[in-house]
């Protein structure tokens, strides 16, 4: 028995084939929602739908390849990784920035254009968790443990807010306090953050220069009151689920994406599968989020050792948070905020580090002690 | 490495337990989205994608009794422009102006709106629609589109009215059968993109539209026809206003033509026909040319009132019939005047030469008026006024066109003083339609009912198939049909040997009366202004038509006999050989034939002994009526001097003016048969 795994123990199955489905079902959404902007734009249904494939293959040979690589190898790079995105994220203010939408948020490498929040997301999460296995029971103490902590964080996060991107800012900054509580943050910290995201979200939401921000908090309230204006994308939005029902209208048939949602293969990409797929589809996507998050965590409660389990905490933590905003703003249940689906919406860099991240946690999953019925097994 | 310890395991779970409460929250919210309050967003997606273009319908054709298309509808192309796909307006402008025969300023301006889309032009022929698509600019589309086309031109216009831009009818038929005509329009709703493109596929829905019903009319265009080109010959020889002239069938009421000239096209009902006029209404205010434009669509044969003078002798001479206070042995006595009504003295037309001892039947082809003031008189007031109502005077007839009139009549017998009821004899002091004139008359020709008239016979659906036809409707019966038989004889008497010579046609039994009125404008009695008519049935023993010929403002000669008799004993000839109703001729008709004189020169004698000459050689004689006196002399005549003519032919004398009295101004100068 034991000798047909001797180094490389399976996968965790159910995560590997909800990312494979998920992968799918995004080119599949993706062409669909981008075949008229494709034929308006570039008289080209599949355009953007080639496009995306590309960066699936490229993404999953990147899983096969993470999938394989002893995830211990990661601590001993986190120091080079992490400054490589945080430099990444600075090039954004270089000459090689690129605007797109009125925003600043990729950068020109030549072939491509590339989104450094995208490699931030996971060079810090790589980091923190080395950081956090090195400090071992420090992490509880105030000084040696909270303050560098929170100064890992802030710095990733800040760097992410410089780019005007508050909603992944929030989920770098969640999946980073994430890995810290589950590290064994000292709880009464909990009250000091929650202070400290009230003040920052204060700050965010009604300082000058951040109306946007603010409008779009009445249009959650009600969108209907100017949904020619602030209202427009939640609304249609939500005429989009609305139509799906339960079991949708067809594949590719949508009609919502018909410029009525602004980018539908992206940000609200997730409404195109309720228009098309129906509750059913939604529900079916969700499920999938659900399994990868649960496994995800999983993994982590068995993982062989602790550094295994923080990568795993907030590899699962940074999907978890994106797909828990993205899905929220859809169907109306928070404010608009510009967030991808992650493993669905077009975006060659979100789709490449996601699938990379999952092929880490795929490969932490190799090591766990899940596999409850033969324990013997995975301890030999 | 070291080990994970219990404390991350504890929260660990306690983060799975977190995920899963904001996995079931989610998956709550969908439902609630996606199916609770989905109907509710599904509804007002659907609004937003789906945008209704209406579908006209084929508006229905207009025939006339025989399936004569006299109103169709053709195919003409509008040019449509979406402004903000046109890239280049000023190149557009300079490019369509050519075609479109528009100022390119005012192109400009419609590709500069702020719209989705601005109409350019409507009804451009195939030719210029074949070249604005040649010219490929972005933005410029060409519809096809219904035009409502009058093949015939001018030809029964004012019975048929005409459309607007949109096919609304406005005028005539066009107007009062537009519910029917228009049909039901369909409407295409289909899904478009924000940008108002189409969707590739969805909800694509086509209400066809129900095509207008067809009209059938009682119009014969044949017998229109005849009415046209009469009215017109009419018009020209009298040099008058206008000519309406209307043929009725007596028996059902049912209008066979209805023509008034001059007249407009409805294919470009917005210009006279005449171009020096055109020219005239260019020069005008707006508001002034539309005021032209609708006294020019004005349909004289109801639209218009008048006096009708001597032909209204008919009803008088029914009432008394029919009441029995005068029969066919009641005699009456004419010296010129009435006299005995205080302040007035009534003149009879031919008070110079008096009737003296006349019958019923004489006075009445005499036209003799002291005989029907007296008439009247026996009558009396209560009596004479109930007819004039229940021949429908005073109410609308109910026939099928837009604004008809109900004239004037005097509102109660208290209102009808003792002057009134004697000028109410002859036709005075009232005013009438056209149509309620002839529709009056006719009640002589069906044996005393008086009938709706009417101008649509059937409705039919677009393949020709008869949905509903409208019988014929008597209102009332005014007279009883022995009073009518009198009434026919002595019509044909009028015809024969009286005021209403000019419309007889050998071989035809026709009986008529001639009217003349002096035009009342603003109230008032108009010196040397006329309205000259005749109405007349045909045949007299089985009446088939109803004629009534008006004549405003002749010029010259405004005696009605004169004036109208021809005009309508034309249309009569005509209209009879062409409902093949053969020719009877009598004895003395073909006698009459053989015999030929040659035309006295009378010129420069008086009119005393001119009658007398042209009686003698079995010529019978018109003059002007009135104001003149024995002695007056005859300027011309028609025929002239020398000219073979047949026996019982009619000279026309041209006698030298005089003054008149308007207020006593009435009938026919007689002559002394």
């Amino acid at each position: 028995m034991a000798k047909q795994n001797k180094r490389k123990k399976p996968v965790d199955f159910l995560i590997f084939i909800s990312v494979i489905i998920l992968v799918f079902i995004g080119i599949i959404m993706v062409y669909s929602a981008s075949w008229p902007e494709g034929m308006v734009r570039y008289e080209d249904g599949s355009h953007y739908a080639k496009r995306h494939i590309q960066w699936a293959v490229v993404g999953l040979l990147g899983l096969i390849f993470t999938m394989n690589i002893d995830y211990r190898f990661w601590k001993k790079l986190s120091l080079p990784i992490y400054i490589t995105a945080i430099i990444l994220g600075l090039l954004i203010f270089s000459p090689m920035g690129v605007e797109l939408k009125g925003a600043r948020r990729w950068i020109d490498i030549g072939f491509t254009t590339l989104m450094p929040s995208d490699a931030i997301k996971l060079g810090s999460i790589v980091f923190f968790a080395s950081f956090l296995d090195n400090k071992k029971e420090r992490v509880r103490k105030l000084v040696d443990g909270a303050l560098p902590a929170f100064i890992l964080i802030g710095l990733s996060a800040g760097l992410v807010y410089l780019q005007r991107d508050l909603s992944t800012t929030a989920t770098v900054a969640g999946t980073l306090f994430a890995m810290f509580f589950v590290a064994g943050m000292w709880l009464p910290i909990l009250g000091l953050i929650l202070a400290g995201v009230g003040i920052f979200a204060k700050y965010a939401i009604f300082s000058e220069g951040n109306e946007y921000r603010q409008r779009r908090v009445f249009a959650f309230l009600d969108p209907f009151a100017d949904k020619l204006g602030d209202g427009w994308q939640i609304v249609q939005s939500l005429y989009a689920m609305g139509s799906g029902g339960l079991l949708g209208v067809g594949l590719g048939q949508s009609r919502q994406k018909f410029f009525y949602i602004p980018e539908s293969y992206n940000d609200f990409i997730f409404a195109i599968i309720g228009e098309e797929l129906g509750l059913l589809g939604t529900m079916f996507v969700l499920l999938l989020y659900a399994v990868i998050i649960w496994r995800g965590y999983t993994v982590a409660l068995n993982a062989r050792d602790a550094f295994g389990s923080y990568l795993a905490t907030g590899i699962t933590s940074l999907l978890a948070i994106q797909t828990f905003i993205n899905i929220a703003v859809v169907t109306s249940s928070m404010p608009v905020t510009g967030i991808t689906l992650p493993l669905i919406s077009l975006g060659g860099t979100s789709l490449i580090m996601y699938l990379a991240g999952m092929g880490i946690l795929l490969n932490i999953s190799r090591t766990s002690t899940i596999d409850r019925r033969k324990p013997d097994e995975n301890n030999s | 490495m070291h080990k994970i310890n219990k404390s991350t395991k504890r929260r660990l779970r306690f983060a799975i337990l977190v995920v899963t409460l904001i996995v079931f929250f989610l998956g709550y919210r969908l439902i609630r989205v996606q199916v609770i309050e989905g109907a509710e967003y599904k509804r007002g997606a659907m609004q937003q994608w789906t945008k209704a273009i209406e579908l006209k319908s084929d508006r229905g054709i207009i025939y006339d009794r025989k399936g004569r298309k006299l109103a169709v509808n053709i195919t003409s192309f509008t040019v449509w422009a979406s402004p903000s796909d046109v890239k280049n307006p000023e190149e557009a402008a300079v490019r369509l102006q050519p075609i479109l025969n528009m100022d390119s300023s005012s192109i400009l301006e419609n590709l500069k709106k702020e719209s989705s889309i601005v109409k350019l032009k409507q009804w451009i022929t195939r030719e210029e629609a074949e070249m604005v698509r040649e010219l490929g600019i972005g933005g410029i589309s060409i519809v096809d589109d219904n035009k409502r086309y009058y093949p015939f031109g001018s030809f029964a216009s004012y019975v048929l009215g005409f459309t607007d831009i949109d096919n609304n009818g406005l005028y005539g038929i066009e107007r009062v059968y537009d519910e029917y005509l228009t049909g039901v329009p369909g409407v295409w709703v289909k899904a478009t993109d924000r940008d108002n493109r189409q969707l590739p596929y969805g909800s694509e829905k086509i209400h066809n539209p129900e095509n207008g019903t067809s009209v059938v009319l009682t119009i014969d265009e044949t017998i229109q026809g005849f009415a046209e080109e009469a009215a017109e010959e009419a018009l020209e020889k009298n040099q008058a206003k206008s000519v309406s002239i209307i043929v009725m069938d007596p028996k059902t009421g049912e209008v066979l033509a209805m023509a008034n000239k001059p007249d407009y096209d409805p294919n470009n009902p917005r210009k006279s026909l005449d171009e020096e006029i055109n020219n005239q209404w260019e020069s005008l205010p707006f508001e002034e040319q539309q005021q032209e434009w609708y006294e020019m669509w004005r349909n004289y044969a109801i639209n218009d009132i008048y006096e009708p003078g001597s032909t209204f002798k008919i009803v008088t001479a029914a009432a008394a019939l029919e009441e029995g206070s005068a029969n066919l042995n009641t005699h009456y006595y004419c010296n010129g005047f009435i006299r005995d009504i205080p302040g007035v003295v009534l003149r009879c037309s031919s008070w110079y030469d008096p009737h003296e001892d006349q019958d019923f039947s004489t006075a009445f082809s005499n036209s003799c008026n002291v005989a029907f003031v007296n008439m009247a008189r026996d009558l009396g007031t209560e009596k004479m006024y109930e007819y004039i109502k229940a021949f429908g005077f005073g109410e609308v007839t109910g026939i099928d066109l837009l604004g008809e009139q109900r004239g004037i009549i005097p509102s109660g017998t208290e209102n009808i003083r003792e002057v009134n009821l004697a000028t109410l004899s002859y036709g005075h002091g009232i005013a009438v339609t056209p149509i309620q004139m002839i529709n009056s008359i006719a009640v002589v020709g069906n044996g005393g009912n008086l009938m709706t008239p009417h101008i649509v016979k059937a409705l039919a659906d677009s393949d020709g198939n008869v949905m509903e036809i409208f019988e014929p409707e008597s209102r009332r019966q005014v007279i009883s049909e022995a009073t009518a038989n009198e009434l026919l004889d002595m019509l044909e008497l009028t015809v024969l040997e009286g005021t209403g010579r000019k419309a007889y046609v050998p071989g035809y039994r026709i009986g008529g009366k001639t009217g003349t009125a002096q035009k009342i404008i603003d109230g008032r009695y108009v010196d040397g202004k006329y309205i000259s008519s005749f109405g007349g049935l045909a045949p007299v023993d089985d009446p088939q038509v109803a004629v009534l010929v008006i004549v405003d403002e002749p010029t010259g000669i405004y005696y009605g006999g004169t004036v109208a008799g021809p005009s309508a004993a034309s249309v009569i000839e005509k209209t009879l050989n062409y409902l093949e109703v053969p020719r009877k001729y009598t004895e003395e008709e073909l006698e009459a034939t053989k015999e030929t004189v040659n035309v006295p020169d009378v010129r420069n004698i008086s009119i005393n002994r001119a009658g007398k000459e042209i009686t003698d050689l079995e010529l019978k004689y018109t003059t002007e009526y009135e104001d003149f006196n024995t002695d007056t002399l005859v300027l011309d005549q028609y025929p002239t001097p020398g000219v073979e003519v047949t026996k019982g032919s009619i000279i026309d004398l041209y006698l030298e003016d005089g003054s008149t009295n308007p207020i006593l101004s009435s009938e026919d100068i007689n002559n002394s048969n």
